[in-house]
């Protein structure tokens, strides 16, 4: 998980919302870790008709302005990454011009 | 009243791969819904996006993005007032 590009910090889950395995900005936050698994048995129920009964969503993703959290299940445990968002390199050309 | 409100859902929803659209309020009553976007579930979205603007409560409230294979939910919150927008992925 330290690995992963751009991340600020990451919570490894189960899935009533223990902590596992934390790091970075996201160190044994337990709050954070409520708040997500509650968004998640939330977004188990969303529209019927959009979305038919067979789908699930295999992925959630919040993002803030500077930074944007990824939430994935897999193998019943909850993966929660804190990711930066860098401006794109055009950007940051266009401001130096 | 609710003239200005339906434009900008058609607008929405003229725009490519867009199936459903719904503006509910701060109470999760449905505002406005088009598509494949039930009025059932305003409450339940303006519930996910409360949900998430509580892990940073004192910043501007964020986009929530539901994706399953084919499909994308987007949830966004502006005032009192929260949007989704449902579309196909492309």
């Amino acid at each position: 998980m330290e690995k992963i590009p751009d991340q600020l910090g990451y919570l490894i889950l189960t899935e009533d919302g223990a902590v596992l395995e934390s790091g970075g900005e996201l160190e044994n936050d337990e709050r954070v870790a409520i708040i997500i698994t509650d968004l998640i048995s939330l977004s188990n129920s969303i529209d019927p008709v959009a979305f038919g009964p067979e789908e699930k969503f295999k992925k959630i993703s919040i993002t803030y302005d500077d930074h944007w959290f990824v939430i994935c299940i897999s193998n019943k445990k909850i993966y929660v990454v804190k990711r930066s968002i860098q401006s794109s390199p055009s950007e940051s050309i266009a401001v130096n011009v | 009243m609710e003239k200005e409100l339906d434009k900008v859902v058609e607008e929405i929803m003229s725009t490519p791969n867009v199936s459903g659209c719904l503006v509910a309020d701060h109470q999760g009553l449905c505002l406005a819904s088009k598509g494949t976007a039930h009025v059932d579930s305003a409450g339940l979205i303006v519930a996910i996006s409360e949900q998430a603007s509580k892990i940073q409560p004192y910043v501007k409230p964020p986009t929530v993005c539901l994706e399953t294979d084919d499909k994308i939910c987007l949830i966004q919150r502006h005032g009192t007032i929260t949007g989704a927008v449902f579309k196909q992925k492309a």
